[in-house]
């Protein structure tokens, strides 16, 4: 008999331990919102304001990647009430029927989106997506050291900086900067088109030290690297630093990338997901955020709103007829072979 | 006869290579450059902004409560599953062994992936929970290795002259076995808390709302992140820590021995 309590009372023990680690130790539960994003990527001090006025807590996730993300919800992944993945996994995400619609009545701060924005949009009446966060690829140099930068991608073929420039080890980002400067669409699938961009970045391919995604920031800061091809929002953080750092989109376009807020199909907090995007697309909250954040949210309303100093910076809040010429990397579906082929040859020109 | 320089430079050169880069990563948190590119002068500036850092403290104490959770059960059933193997001969012992050893070489993502569709198959909420039974599954075998390793030199008839003399099954177990093969466990328990504490790949997987870890909030924080250096400063703090613990357990154990 005294076998049976023993084991009995260990059986509690280990259950019991086991549902305080399930229940993550909630007692009085407020409703939750469980938030899955990128780190440091909402303004702590709106998240606590939003918290305190709906009665809830915002839990955050954080994920590193738009596929470890997407392989998550494909296994089947549930409990997240809203996401911001980036545009092109949006789509994914769209397609796969993990979506559901965004309910524009519960968020009558959409009127503040910017309609520049939303013209280049892949979801163009946020049906299923809201714009969150909106960055630029473009060029930044080093003004202290390099004379005469013009305003275009040909600033690649400067045999001057022979060795000192880096474009991105990126197959849609450095393709679609030889196809811009070629007044091509980057999401372009004529085979033609690709293969006269091709040329283009082989040729450049001459002048740079390498094709690199990271260390270009670190580069540019020392003087190691005097032209680099650069994400607005990487830049803005190095600028910081080093005030000789200037930032410049092309004449001839350049891409953008946006991460959206989307709703999953099997979120548990709907109300909550809706009046949260609409929070954060306040027109002062949207301000203060991209203040804090250092990208631009596409929210109209709130460009009065923002300080001199972010409104003149040019890797944040360039100006609106500069903001139309940028276009959204979409999905090509079957044609990314075409491209691939393409980078292939790039990468082996010599 | 003259002596090689040649250890004492190899020596040197490892030191060098195992305590440089966190020697650096130290002197980088008190940095005021936030990309490391140069000094750019002495500052706590990153110590401050993290403490408040509601986020990372979350994600610490997940990995904490995890780390420790999994590594105390998987000292238990790596040791049960370590002694059994050991002690019974059967036809079947040679595929308990792999079982065992699998997990040591199957890849981790692969690992991840087929947990996370096992937990979903079942119908479980994703947490802390299943990030502790995913930990504990690999955790065990890490255990169960070192222990087997001890075992192999231990000397059974101490069992049988204890049992010779007297002693039961229970007081054997606390007094002869347990004790003996102690050092096993805990290294073992040391290396299943590490590999639990920085694990990310598995992590990511079978992690749920509310239950980001550390390394799941570090990896993200590359993306976007203006406040890296904390980090470091984060690190700087968990180094020290582990240092002091490491020489008060040092200083413990030898004053009990003497």
């Amino acid at each position: 008999m005294k076998h049976i309590t023993c084991g009995r009372l260990a059986a509690t023990v280990i259950l019991g331990s086991a549902l305080a680690l399930a229940g993550g130790g909630c007692g009085a539960r407020k409703a939750e919102l469980h938030l899955f994003t990128w780190a440091d990527y909402f303004k702590p001090d709106l998240i606590a304001q939003f918290e305190k006025s709906h009665g809830c807590k915002v839990v955050v996730d954080t994920f590193d990647s738009n596929e470890a993300m997407l392989a998550k919800f494909k296994a089947g992944a549930s409990g997240y009430d809203l996401v911001t993945p980036s545009s092109y996994a949006v789509e994914q995400m769209r397609q796969l029927g993990m979506l559901q619609p965004i309910q524009h009545a519960a968020v009558p701060n959409l009127g503040n989106v910017d309609a520049v924005y939303l013209k280049s949009s892949p979801d163009p009446r946020m049906e299923h997506s809201v714009p969150y966060m909106l960055t630029y690829t473009g060029v930044a140099y080093r003004k202290d050291r390099v004379k005469d930068v013009a305003n275009s991608w040909s600033v690649f073929d400067r045999t001057d900086l022979k060795g000192r420039m880096t474009l991105f080890n990126d197959m849609r980002e450095t393709l679609g900067a030889g196809l811009k400067s070629l007044g091509y669409s980057i999401n372009t699938v004529n085979r033609k088109e690709l293969e006269a961009a091709r040329d283009v970045v082989i040729r450049w391919k001459k002048n740079i030290a390498k094709f690199e995604n990271e260390q270009y920031k670190t580069g540019v800061a020392s003087g190691e690297f005097l032209l680099v091809h650069s994400y607005s929002g990487d830049i803005v953080q190095v600028m910081g630093e080093n005030s000789n750092i200037v930032f410049m989109l092309p004449k001839e376009g350049f891409s953008m990338s946006c991460d959206d807020f989307v709703i999953p199909k099997n979120a548990k907090n709907v109300a909550l997901a809706h009046a949260f995007i609409n929070f954060f697309h306040d027109a002062d909250n949207a301000a203060a955020n991209t203040e804090e954040i250092g990208y631009l949210c596409p929210n109209s309303a709130s460009f009065p709103k923002l300080s001199e100093k972010t409104r003149t910076n040019p890797a944040i809040f360039p100006p609106e007829e500069v903001r139309a010429k940028g276009e959204i990397i979409q999905d090509v579906g079957t044609h990314l072979a075409l491209y691939t082929e393409m980078w292939d040859g790039i990468k082996a020109a010599q | 006869m003259k002596h090689s320089r040649l250890p004492l430079n190899v020596t040197l050169f490892v030191l060098v290579f195992f305590y440089l880069p966190i020697l650096v990563l130290v002197v980088n948190s008190f940095n005021a450059a936030r990309f490391g590119s140069g000094w750019e002068g002495f500052t706590l500036m990153w110590y401050r902004k993290l403490l408040d850092q509601p986020n990372v403290w979350h994600a610490l104490s997940n990995t904490l409560i995890i780390a420790t959770g999994a590594t105390l059960i998987s000292m238990v059933l790596g040791t049960m599953s370590a002694f059994g193997l050991h002690r019974y001969t059967d036809a079947l012992q040679k595929y308990h062994f792999f079982l065992i050893y699998t997990p040591l070489v199957i890849p981790e993502i692969l690992m991840g992936m087929s947990l996370l569709l096992f937990f979903i198959a079942l119908g479980m909420q994703l947490g802390l929970f299943t990030i502790f039974l995913a930990h504990v599954t690999f955790c065990i075998s890490y255990v169960a290795m070192v222990v087997l390793g001890r075992l192999q030199d231990f000397d059974f008839s101490l069992v049988e002259a204890a049992q010779d003399l007297g002693a039961t099954w229970w007081t054997t177990l606390w007094r002869v076995l347990l004790p003996l093969l102690m050092p096993g466990i805990i290294s073992g328990g040391l290396l299943a808390f590490t590999l639990s504490i920085d694990d990310y790949v598995i992590t990511f997987f079978v992690a749920g709302p509310g239950s980001s870890t550390l390394p799941l909030y570090i990896y993200s924080m590359i993306k976007h992140s203006k406040d890296m250096p904390i980090i470091n400063a984060l690190s700087t703090i968990l180094l020290a820590l582990t240092a002091t613990t490491v020489f008060f357990s040092q200083h413990l154990t030898k004053e009990t021995r003497t």
